[in-house]
Protein backbone atom coordinates (compact mmCIF):
# COMPACT_ATOMS: atom_id res chain seq x y z
CA UNK A 1 0.00 0.00 0.00
CA UNK A 2 1.64 2.86 -1.09
CA UNK A 3 1.38 6.22 0.89
CA UNK A 4 1.63 9.32 -1.12
CA UNK A 5 2.04 12.93 0.81
CA UNK A 6 0.62 15.44 -1.62
CA UNK A 7 1.59 18.42 1.12
CA UNK A 8 5.35 16.73 1.48
CA UNK A 9 5.62 15.18 -1.94
CA UNK A 10 6.66 11.80 -0.42
CA UNK A 11 5.89 8.33 -1.96
CA UNK A 12 6.27 5.33 0.12
CA UNK A 13 6.01 1.91 -1.77
CA UNK A 14 6.85 -1.42 -0.49
CA UNK A 15 8.61 -4.15 -2.42
CA UNK A 16 8.81 -8.00 -1.56
CA UNK A 17 11.39 -10.50 -2.23
CA UNK A 18 9.56 -13.64 -2.54
CA UNK A 19 11.03 -17.17 -3.54
CA UNK A 20 11.61 -20.40 -2.17
CA UNK A 21 13.69 -21.14 0.96
CA UNK A 22 17.60 -20.77 0.73
CA UNK A 23 17.21 -19.24 -2.58
CA UNK A 24 19.06 -16.02 -2.00
CA UNK A 25 16.29 -13.29 -1.17
CA UNK A 26 18.88 -12.23 2.07
CA UNK A 27 21.36 -12.18 -0.30
CA UNK A 28 19.74 -9.98 -2.82
CA UNK A 29 19.54 -7.71 0.42
CA UNK A 30 22.78 -7.79 1.86
CA UNK A 31 24.41 -6.97 -1.40
CA UNK A 32 22.15 -3.99 -2.00
CA UNK A 33 22.43 -2.78 1.74
CA UNK A 34 26.20 -3.30 1.12
CA UNK A 35 26.27 -1.93 -2.13
CA UNK A 36 23.85 1.08 -1.82
CA UNK A 37 25.25 1.92 2.15
CA UNK A 38 24.64 5.99 0.93
CA UNK A 39 20.47 4.57 0.19
CA UNK A 40 19.97 2.74 2.99
CA UNK A 41 17.48 4.48 5.56
CA UNK A 42 18.45 2.81 8.12
CA UNK A 43 20.28 -0.71 9.08
CA UNK A 44 18.98 -3.80 7.36
CA UNK A 45 16.90 -5.82 9.90
CA UNK A 46 17.59 -9.60 9.69
CA UNK A 47 15.66 -12.03 11.96
CA UNK A 48 17.06 -15.95 11.86
CA UNK A 49 17.25 -19.08 12.93
CA UNK A 50 19.80 -22.05 13.47
CA UNK A 51 21.28 -22.37 9.69
CA UNK A 52 20.79 -18.73 8.93
CA UNK A 53 17.26 -19.03 7.42
CA UNK A 54 15.51 -16.24 7.66
CA UNK A 55 12.70 -16.51 10.66
CA UNK A 56 10.34 -13.86 10.10
CA UNK A 57 11.19 -11.34 7.18
CA UNK A 58 14.04 -9.05 6.36
CA UNK A 59 13.63 -5.52 6.45
CA UNK A 60 15.70 -2.64 4.49
CA UNK A 61 14.38 1.03 4.27
CA UNK A 62 16.38 3.17 1.35
CA UNK A 63 15.62 6.28 0.21
CA UNK A 64 15.81 7.34 -4.00
CA UNK A 65 16.09 10.83 -3.55
CA UNK A 66 14.00 13.15 -5.67
CA UNK A 67 12.16 11.66 -8.68
CA UNK A 68 10.07 13.88 -10.61
CA UNK A 69 9.88 16.52 -7.73
CA UNK A 70 9.09 13.36 -5.17
CA UNK A 71 11.10 12.03 -2.39
CA UNK A 72 10.83 8.31 -3.36
CA UNK A 73 11.36 6.09 0.09
CA UNK A 74 11.21 2.48 -0.45
CA UNK A 75 10.18 -0.45 1.88
CA UNK A 76 12.05 -3.65 0.65
CA UNK A 77 11.24 -6.98 2.81
CA UNK A 78 12.15 -10.19 2.24
CA UNK A 79 9.59 -13.56 3.33
CA UNK A 80 11.04 -16.54 4.79
CA UNK A 81 11.30 -19.15 2.08
CA UNK A 82 10.22 -22.36 4.45
CA UNK A 83 6.97 -23.71 3.31
CA UNK A 84 5.79 -23.75 7.28
CA UNK A 85 6.08 -19.65 7.20
CA UNK A 86 3.44 -18.72 5.34
CA UNK A 87 1.26 -17.22 7.42
CA UNK A 88 4.43 -15.07 8.08
CA UNK A 89 4.54 -14.98 4.29
CA UNK A 90 0.88 -13.51 4.36
CA UNK A 91 1.68 -10.80 6.96
CA UNK A 92 4.92 -9.52 5.20
CA UNK A 93 3.21 -9.87 1.68
CA UNK A 94 0.35 -7.35 2.89
CA UNK A 95 -0.10 -4.20 0.78
CA UNK A 96 2.67 -4.70 -1.04
CA UNK A 97 3.09 -2.59 -4.57
CA UNK A 98 5.97 -4.53 -6.27
CA UNK A 99 7.47 -8.34 -6.27
CA UNK A 100 10.59 -9.77 -6.92
CA UNK A 101 10.73 -13.68 -7.13
CA UNK A 102 14.29 -14.64 -6.69
CA UNK A 103 14.00 -18.39 -8.05
CA UNK A 104 17.18 -20.88 -7.30
CA UNK A 105 18.62 -21.87 -10.49
CA UNK A 106 20.05 -25.35 -8.92
CA UNK A 107 18.49 -28.48 -10.40
CA UNK A 108 17.34 -29.96 -7.04
CA UNK A 109 15.25 -26.74 -6.45
CA UNK A 110 12.76 -27.00 -9.88
CA UNK A 111 9.65 -27.99 -7.59
CA UNK A 112 10.26 -25.45 -4.69
CA UNK A 113 10.40 -22.97 -7.36
CA UNK A 114 7.25 -23.98 -8.91
CA UNK A 115 5.75 -24.20 -5.63
CA UNK A 116 6.70 -20.93 -4.42
CA UNK A 117 5.25 -19.03 -7.37
CA UNK A 118 2.38 -21.01 -6.64
CA UNK A 119 1.75 -19.67 -3.30
CA UNK A 120 2.34 -16.50 -4.26
CA UNK A 121 -0.23 -16.32 -6.67
CA UNK A 122 -2.49 -17.56 -3.95
CA UNK A 123 -0.86 -15.02 -1.10
CA UNK A 124 -1.94 -12.24 -3.39
CA UNK A 125 -5.25 -13.60 -4.32
CA UNK A 126 -6.02 -13.95 -0.69
CA UNK A 127 -5.39 -9.98 -0.67
CA UNK A 128 -7.50 -9.35 -3.61
CA UNK A 129 -4.47 -9.00 -5.77
CA UNK A 130 -3.47 -10.84 -9.51
CA UNK A 131 -0.05 -11.89 -10.13
CA UNK A 132 -0.41 -11.27 -13.88
CA UNK A 133 -1.49 -7.56 -12.92
CA UNK A 134 0.91 -6.76 -9.80
CA UNK A 135 4.63 -5.32 -10.71
CA UNK A 136 6.65 -8.55 -10.63
CA UNK A 137 10.05 -9.31 -11.58
CA UNK A 138 11.74 -12.42 -12.03
CA UNK A 139 15.13 -13.10 -10.82
CA UNK A 140 17.24 -16.62 -11.37
CA UNK A 141 19.80 -16.78 -8.60
CA UNK A 142 22.92 -18.77 -8.41
CA UNK A 143 23.69 -18.80 -12.07
CA UNK A 144 27.41 -18.95 -11.11
CA UNK A 145 27.42 -22.44 -9.33
CA UNK A 146 27.30 -23.61 -13.16
CA UNK A 147 30.51 -22.94 -13.35
CA UNK A 148 31.69 -24.93 -10.58
CA UNK A 149 29.85 -28.01 -12.39
CA UNK A 150 27.12 -28.20 -9.82
CA UNK A 151 23.95 -29.05 -11.89
CA UNK A 152 21.73 -26.16 -12.48
CA UNK A 153 18.38 -25.14 -14.87
CA UNK A 154 19.00 -24.14 -18.30
CA UNK A 155 17.52 -20.84 -18.33
CA UNK A 156 14.74 -22.11 -21.29
CA UNK A 157 13.82 -24.83 -18.80
CA UNK A 158 13.14 -21.87 -15.62
CA UNK A 159 11.03 -19.66 -18.27
CA UNK A 160 8.98 -22.48 -18.99
CA UNK A 161 8.40 -23.26 -15.51
CA UNK A 162 8.02 -19.93 -14.14
CA UNK A 163 7.97 -17.57 -16.57
CA UNK A 164 5.63 -18.76 -19.56
CA UNK A 165 2.30 -17.28 -18.78
CA UNK A 166 3.78 -14.23 -16.13
CA UNK A 167 6.00 -12.80 -18.72
CA UNK A 168 8.03 -10.81 -16.29
CA UNK A 169 11.31 -9.21 -16.83
CA UNK A 170 13.76 -11.79 -16.04
CA UNK A 171 17.21 -11.11 -14.40
CA UNK A 172 20.43 -13.60 -14.52
CA UNK A 173 22.23 -13.08 -10.79
CA UNK A 174 24.48 -14.69 -8.59
CA UNK A 175 22.87 -12.54 -5.55
CA UNK A 176 26.47 -14.01 -3.66
CA UNK A 177 28.45 -12.27 -5.60
CA UNK A 178 26.13 -9.22 -6.74
CA UNK A 179 25.81 -9.72 -10.37
CA UNK A 180 22.40 -9.03 -11.64
CA UNK A 181 20.57 -7.59 -8.20
CA UNK A 182 21.57 -4.16 -8.79
CA UNK A 183 19.37 -4.51 -12.23
CA UNK A 184 16.85 -6.68 -11.04
CA UNK A 185 15.83 -4.15 -8.37
CA UNK A 186 15.95 -1.07 -10.79
CA UNK A 187 13.48 -2.71 -13.19
CA UNK A 188 11.61 -3.52 -10.15
CA UNK A 189 11.35 -0.12 -9.01
CA UNK A 190 11.06 1.38 -12.21
CA UNK A 191 7.41 -0.68 -13.51
CA UNK A 192 6.39 -0.18 -9.83
CA UNK A 193 6.85 3.23 -9.94
CA UNK A 194 5.12 3.65 -13.51
CA UNK A 195 2.36 1.69 -11.76
CA UNK A 196 2.11 3.57 -8.85
CA UNK A 197 2.19 7.03 -11.34
CA UNK A 198 -1.26 5.38 -12.88
CA UNK A 199 -2.97 4.74 -9.38
CA UNK A 200 -1.84 7.80 -7.86
CA UNK A 201 -0.81 10.39 -10.31
CA UNK A 202 1.87 11.45 -7.86
CA UNK A 203 4.00 13.63 -10.71
CA UNK A 204 1.37 15.88 -11.72
CA UNK B 1 33.33 -39.56 -16.40
CA UNK B 2 36.25 -41.49 -14.92
CA UNK B 3 35.26 -43.08 -11.36
CA UNK B 4 37.81 -40.40 -9.67
CA UNK B 5 36.30 -37.23 -11.72
CA UNK B 6 33.10 -39.25 -10.57
CA UNK B 7 34.13 -38.53 -6.56
CA UNK B 8 35.23 -35.30 -7.44
CA UNK B 9 31.79 -34.37 -8.75
CA UNK B 10 30.24 -36.11 -5.76
CA UNK B 11 32.17 -34.20 -3.88
CA UNK B 12 31.81 -31.03 -4.98
CA UNK B 13 28.14 -30.97 -4.77
CA UNK B 14 27.48 -32.50 -1.65
CA UNK B 15 29.78 -29.35 -0.06
CA UNK B 16 27.90 -26.49 -2.06
CA UNK B 17 24.22 -28.59 -1.30
CA UNK B 18 25.58 -27.97 2.31
CA UNK B 19 27.01 -24.76 2.07
CA UNK B 20 23.79 -23.68 0.41
CA UNK B 21 21.50 -25.22 3.69
CA UNK B 22 19.88 -27.93 1.69
CA UNK B 23 21.11 -30.56 4.03
CA UNK B 24 19.21 -33.50 2.87
CA UNK B 25 20.36 -32.79 -0.75
CA UNK B 26 23.81 -33.12 1.20
CA UNK B 27 23.46 -35.98 2.67
CA UNK B 28 21.66 -38.26 -0.24
CA UNK B 29 24.92 -36.66 -2.31
CA UNK B 30 27.46 -38.09 0.96
CA UNK B 31 25.73 -41.05 0.75
CA UNK B 32 25.97 -41.84 -2.84
CA UNK B 33 29.59 -40.82 -2.40
CA UNK B 34 29.90 -43.69 0.35
CA UNK B 35 28.41 -46.38 -1.64
CA UNK B 36 30.88 -45.61 -4.71
CA UNK B 37 33.81 -45.65 -2.36
CA UNK B 38 32.59 -49.03 -0.79
CA UNK B 39 31.87 -50.62 -3.69
CA UNK B 40 35.14 -49.71 -5.90
CA UNK B 41 38.09 -52.03 -5.54
CA UNK B 42 40.62 -49.59 -5.16
CA UNK B 43 38.93 -46.50 -2.67
CA UNK B 44 37.40 -48.84 -0.65
CA UNK B 45 41.21 -49.96 0.76
CA UNK B 46 41.35 -46.32 2.02
CA UNK B 47 39.79 -46.41 5.61
CA UNK B 48 40.99 -42.62 5.95
CA UNK B 49 38.43 -41.54 2.94
CA UNK B 50 35.38 -43.42 3.92
CA UNK B 51 36.31 -42.09 7.32
CA UNK B 52 36.42 -38.93 6.37
CA UNK B 53 32.70 -39.03 4.09
CA UNK B 54 31.28 -41.16 7.11
CA UNK B 55 32.22 -38.11 9.86
CA UNK B 56 30.64 -35.74 7.24
CA UNK B 57 27.39 -37.88 7.10
CA UNK B 58 27.25 -37.58 11.26
CA UNK B 59 28.01 -34.22 11.13
CA UNK B 60 25.22 -33.23 8.30
CA UNK B 61 23.15 -35.43 10.32
CA UNK B 62 24.24 -33.34 13.77
CA UNK B 63 23.30 -29.77 11.64
CA UNK B 64 19.85 -31.34 10.99
CA UNK B 65 18.63 -31.93 14.14
CA UNK B 66 20.24 -28.90 15.58
CA UNK B 67 18.15 -27.07 12.91
CA UNK B 68 14.96 -29.52 13.85
CA UNK B 69 14.98 -28.43 17.46
CA UNK B 70 16.02 -24.77 16.95
CA UNK B 71 13.60 -22.82 18.35
CA UNK B 72 10.34 -21.98 15.94
CA UNK B 73 9.76 -18.60 17.41
CA UNK B 74 12.33 -17.05 19.53
CA UNK B 75 11.96 -14.32 21.98
CA UNK B 76 12.91 -11.15 19.82
CA UNK B 77 14.74 -7.77 21.45
CA UNK B 78 12.57 -4.97 22.47
CA UNK B 79 13.58 -3.02 19.17
CA UNK B 80 12.90 -5.86 16.93
CA UNK B 81 9.73 -6.21 18.68
CA UNK B 82 8.50 -2.19 18.39
CA UNK B 83 9.81 -2.49 14.64
CA UNK B 84 7.18 -5.20 13.78
CA UNK B 85 4.53 -3.43 16.01
CA UNK B 86 5.31 -0.11 13.86
CA UNK B 87 5.81 -1.98 10.53
CA UNK B 88 2.76 -4.05 10.60
CA UNK B 89 0.11 -1.40 11.60
CA UNK B 90 -1.28 -0.33 8.61
CA UNK B 91 -4.69 0.85 8.91
CA UNK B 92 -5.39 4.74 9.42
CA UNK B 93 -7.63 4.50 12.09
CA UNK B 94 -5.14 4.49 15.21
CA UNK B 95 -6.76 1.89 17.39
CA UNK B 96 -7.50 -0.41 14.64
CA UNK B 97 -3.53 -0.02 13.88
CA UNK B 98 -2.73 -0.68 17.67
CA UNK B 99 -4.32 -3.81 17.05
CA UNK B 100 -2.75 -4.87 14.34
CA UNK B 101 0.67 -4.22 15.65
CA UNK B 102 -0.46 -6.35 18.41
CA UNK B 103 -1.41 -9.22 16.51
CA UNK B 104 1.54 -8.72 14.48
CA UNK B 105 3.45 -9.31 17.54
CA UNK B 106 1.33 -12.78 18.92
CA UNK B 107 1.78 -14.02 14.86
CA UNK B 108 5.96 -13.68 15.22
CA UNK B 109 5.77 -15.52 18.85
CA UNK B 110 6.20 -12.44 20.56
CA UNK B 111 3.39 -13.64 22.63
CA UNK B 112 4.57 -12.00 26.36
CA UNK B 113 4.59 -8.54 24.33
CA UNK B 114 1.65 -9.29 22.91
CA UNK B 115 -0.50 -10.24 26.03
CA UNK B 116 0.74 -7.20 27.58
CA UNK B 117 -0.67 -4.88 24.57
CA UNK B 118 -3.73 -6.93 24.02
CA UNK B 119 -4.36 -6.14 27.79
CA UNK B 120 -3.78 -2.58 27.75
CA UNK B 121 -5.69 -2.32 24.77
CA UNK B 122 -8.52 -4.58 26.53
CA UNK B 123 -8.36 -1.99 29.83
CA UNK B 124 -8.65 1.34 27.46
CA UNK B 125 -11.45 -0.47 25.61
CA UNK B 126 -10.16 -0.24 22.46
CA UNK B 127 -11.98 -3.20 20.56
CA UNK B 128 -12.28 -5.03 23.84
CA UNK B 129 -13.58 -8.26 22.38
CA UNK B 130 -10.53 -8.45 19.74
CA UNK B 131 -8.05 -8.20 22.68
CA UNK B 132 -9.94 -10.35 24.62
CA UNK B 133 -9.74 -13.49 22.40
CA UNK B 134 -6.45 -12.50 22.14
CA UNK B 135 -5.77 -13.23 25.25
CA UNK B 136 -6.68 -15.85 25.25
CA UNK B 137 -4.45 -16.92 22.22
CA UNK B 138 -1.57 -15.94 24.16
CA UNK B 139 -2.49 -17.25 27.51
CA UNK B 140 -2.41 -21.08 25.56
CA UNK B 141 0.82 -20.04 23.66
CA UNK B 142 2.39 -18.92 26.84
CA UNK B 143 1.02 -21.60 29.90
CA UNK B 144 -1.42 -24.31 30.40
CA UNK B 145 -4.53 -24.18 29.23
CA UNK B 146 -6.02 -23.59 33.04
CA UNK B 147 -4.85 -20.10 32.85
CA UNK B 148 -6.87 -19.06 30.11
CA UNK B 149 -9.54 -20.65 31.39
CA UNK B 150 -9.42 -18.72 34.60
CA UNK B 151 -9.18 -15.71 32.84
CA UNK B 152 -12.04 -16.29 30.94
CA UNK B 153 -14.08 -17.06 34.31
CA UNK B 154 -12.52 -13.28 35.57
CA UNK B 155 -13.98 -12.13 32.84
CA UNK B 156 -17.12 -13.81 33.99
CA UNK B 157 -17.35 -13.23 37.56
CA UNK B 158 -16.34 -9.31 37.01
CA UNK B 159 -18.97 -8.05 34.37
CA UNK B 160 -16.62 -7.03 31.41
CA UNK B 161 -18.39 -8.05 28.56
CA UNK B 162 -22.32 -8.42 28.26
CA UNK B 163 -23.56 -12.00 27.76
CA UNK B 164 -23.73 -12.52 24.23
CA UNK B 165 -19.85 -11.36 23.97
CA UNK B 166 -19.29 -13.54 26.83
CA UNK B 167 -21.14 -16.53 24.75
CA UNK B 168 -18.63 -15.58 22.05
CA UNK B 169 -15.55 -15.86 24.17
CA UNK B 170 -16.68 -19.15 25.31
CA UNK B 171 -17.29 -20.76 21.65
CA UNK B 172 -13.73 -19.14 20.67
CA UNK B 173 -12.08 -20.68 23.83
CA UNK B 174 -13.87 -24.23 23.62
CA UNK B 175 -12.35 -24.21 19.76
CA UNK B 176 -9.33 -23.79 20.80
CA UNK B 177 -8.85 -26.32 23.73
CA UNK B 178 -10.62 -28.50 21.35
CA UNK B 179 -7.86 -27.84 18.80
CA UNK B 180 -5.40 -28.57 21.23
CA UNK B 181 -7.11 -31.76 22.35
CA UNK B 182 -7.98 -30.54 25.87
CA UNK B 183 -11.32 -31.14 27.07
CA UNK B 184 -12.68 -28.91 30.43
CA UNK B 185 -15.71 -27.69 31.51
CA UNK B 186 -16.22 -24.16 30.34
CA UNK B 187 -18.94 -22.57 32.35
CA UNK B 188 -21.96 -21.64 30.17
CA UNK B 189 -23.12 -18.11 30.11
CA UNK B 190 -26.91 -17.93 31.93
CA UNK B 191 -28.45 -14.30 31.09
CA UNK B 192 -29.85 -12.59 33.73
CA UNK B 193 -33.27 -10.45 32.95
CA UNK B 194 -31.95 -7.42 33.74
CA UNK B 195 -29.34 -7.83 30.67
CA UNK B 196 -31.56 -8.49 28.25
CA UNK B 197 -31.89 -4.64 27.14
CA UNK B 198 -28.62 -4.20 27.28
CA UNK B 199 -28.54 -7.06 24.72
CA UNK B 200 -30.99 -5.78 22.58
CA UNK B 201 -29.19 -2.35 22.89
CA UNK B 202 -25.63 -3.85 21.66
CA UNK B 203 -27.43 -6.05 19.03
CA UNK B 204 -28.94 -2.35 17.36
CA UNK B 205 -25.63 -1.20 16.90
CA UNK B 206 -24.19 -1.47 13.33
CA UNK B 207 -21.13 -3.38 13.42
CA UNK B 208 -17.79 -1.85 11.36
CA UNK B 209 -18.21 -4.55 8.34
CA UNK B 210 -14.41 -5.32 7.21
CA UNK B 211 -15.59 -8.04 4.37
CA UNK B 212 -18.68 -10.30 3.40
CA UNK B 213 -19.37 -13.90 2.06
CA UNK B 214 -22.11 -14.16 -0.18
CA UNK B 215 -23.22 -18.05 -1.02
CA UNK B 216 -24.76 -17.89 -4.74
CA UNK B 217 -28.08 -19.94 -5.02
CA UNK B 218 -28.46 -19.03 -8.31
CA UNK B 219 -27.00 -18.13 -12.23
CA UNK B 220 -23.86 -19.36 -13.48
CA UNK B 221 -21.87 -19.52 -10.41
CA UNK B 222 -24.70 -21.47 -8.54
CA UNK B 223 -23.04 -23.59 -5.19
CA UNK B 224 -19.44 -21.11 -5.19
CA UNK B 225 -19.05 -18.44 -2.17
CA UNK B 226 -17.62 -15.79 -2.92
CA UNK B 227 -16.07 -13.16 -0.69
CA UNK B 228 -15.77 -9.13 -0.94
CA UNK B 229 -13.64 -6.61 0.48
CA UNK B 230 -15.82 -3.78 2.02
CA UNK B 231 -14.33 -0.49 0.10
CA UNK B 232 -17.30 1.80 2.15
CA UNK B 233 -19.76 1.30 5.06
CA UNK B 234 -22.55 4.06 5.90
CA UNK B 235 -24.63 2.71 8.97
CA UNK B 236 -26.09 -0.90 7.32
CA UNK B 237 -25.56 -0.28 4.29
CA UNK B 238 -21.91 -1.18 2.45
CA UNK B 239 -20.20 -1.10 -0.54
CA UNK B 240 -18.22 -3.24 -2.78
CA UNK B 241 -16.30 -3.06 -5.75
CA UNK B 242 -16.50 -5.76 -8.34
CA UNK B 243 -13.96 -5.71 -11.25
CA UNK B 244 -15.84 -4.97 -14.70
CA UNK B 245 -14.54 -8.05 -16.08
CA UNK B 246 -16.31 -10.30 -13.49
CA UNK B 247 -19.42 -10.64 -15.60
CA UNK B 248 -20.81 -13.18 -14.60
CA UNK B 249 -20.70 -11.80 -11.15
CA UNK B 250 -22.01 -8.38 -12.16
CA UNK B 251 -25.17 -10.24 -13.88
CA UNK B 252 -25.81 -12.34 -10.54
CA UNK B 253 -26.00 -8.87 -8.13
CA UNK B 254 -28.82 -7.52 -9.83
CA UNK B 255 -30.03 -4.59 -7.62
CA UNK B 256 -33.16 -5.93 -5.88
CA UNK B 257 -31.66 -9.35 -5.25
CA UNK B 258 -32.17 -11.12 -2.09
CA UNK B 259 -28.90 -12.39 0.18
CA UNK B 260 -29.81 -14.45 2.62
CA UNK B 261 -26.86 -16.32 4.65
CA UNK B 262 -24.51 -13.55 4.25
CA UNK B 263 -21.27 -14.68 6.61
CA UNK B 264 -20.35 -10.51 7.79
CA UNK B 265 -16.74 -10.24 9.03
CA UNK B 266 -16.00 -7.58 11.54
CA UNK B 267 -12.64 -7.13 13.49
CA UNK B 268 -14.62 -8.02 16.51
CA UNK B 269 -17.32 -10.33 15.09
CA UNK B 270 -18.29 -12.73 12.48
CA UNK B 271 -22.17 -12.69 11.85
CA UNK B 272 -24.75 -14.20 10.23
CA UNK B 273 -26.81 -11.38 7.96
CA UNK B 274 -29.35 -11.17 5.06
CA UNK B 275 -29.07 -8.33 2.54
CA UNK B 276 -30.67 -7.16 -0.20
CA UNK B 277 -28.36 -5.49 -3.09
CA UNK B 278 -29.48 -1.99 -3.41
CA UNK B 279 -27.90 -0.27 -5.47
CA UNK B 280 -25.10 -0.92 -8.57
CA UNK B 281 -23.12 2.08 -10.41
CA UNK B 282 -20.42 2.21 -12.51
CA UNK B 283 -17.28 3.87 -11.34
CA UNK B 284 -16.91 6.88 -13.44
CA UNK B 285 -13.37 8.51 -12.33
CA UNK B 286 -9.95 6.95 -10.53
CA UNK B 287 -7.75 4.40 -10.19
CA UNK B 288 -10.85 1.99 -10.71
CA UNK B 289 -12.68 3.40 -13.06
CA UNK B 290 -14.72 1.39 -15.18
CA UNK B 291 -16.08 -1.52 -12.52
CA UNK B 292 -18.75 -1.34 -10.75
CA UNK B 293 -19.71 -0.57 -6.32
CA UNK B 294 -22.66 -2.78 -5.17
CA UNK B 295 -24.59 -1.15 -2.56
CA UNK B 296 -25.98 -3.80 -0.03
CA UNK B 297 -28.43 -2.99 2.56
CA UNK B 298 -27.21 -6.03 5.84
CA UNK B 299 -29.92 -7.35 8.28
CA UNK B 300 -28.75 -9.23 10.91
CA UNK B 301 -30.41 -11.91 12.15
Amino acid sequence: MAIFNAKDRVIECKLVYYGPGRGGKTSNLEYIYKAGKKYAMSDMVSINTKGDRTLFFDFLPIGLGKIRGCDVKVQLYTVPGQQKYSSTRKLVLKYVDGIVFVADSLEIRRKANVLSLKDLQQNLAAQGEDVFKIPLVMQFNKRDLGDKDIPIMPVDLMTRDLNSKLNAPVFEASALKGTGVAETLKKCLVITLQNLQKELKWTE
Amino acid sequence: MSDRQRVESLVREADTYRSQGFLVAAKKKYMELLQLIQGHEKYSKNKKLINAVEGKIRSIEKEMSDVTKAEAKPQLSNETQDLIQKLFSFSKNREHATMEGAVALAKFGQYQKALTEFMRLMSEGILPLEAAKNILRCHLSLSPPEVALNQYKNWVSRDDFPPNDLKYLRRFLKNLLDKRGVKVEIPEIVERAGKAKRKKKAEEEVLDISSVGVPLNWGPLKGETVEFEVSFQSGNTISIIVPSDKTQLLDAFRPGVKLPDMQCYSLIAVFNGTGVVSGKSQITSGPKKGDYTLDITISGD
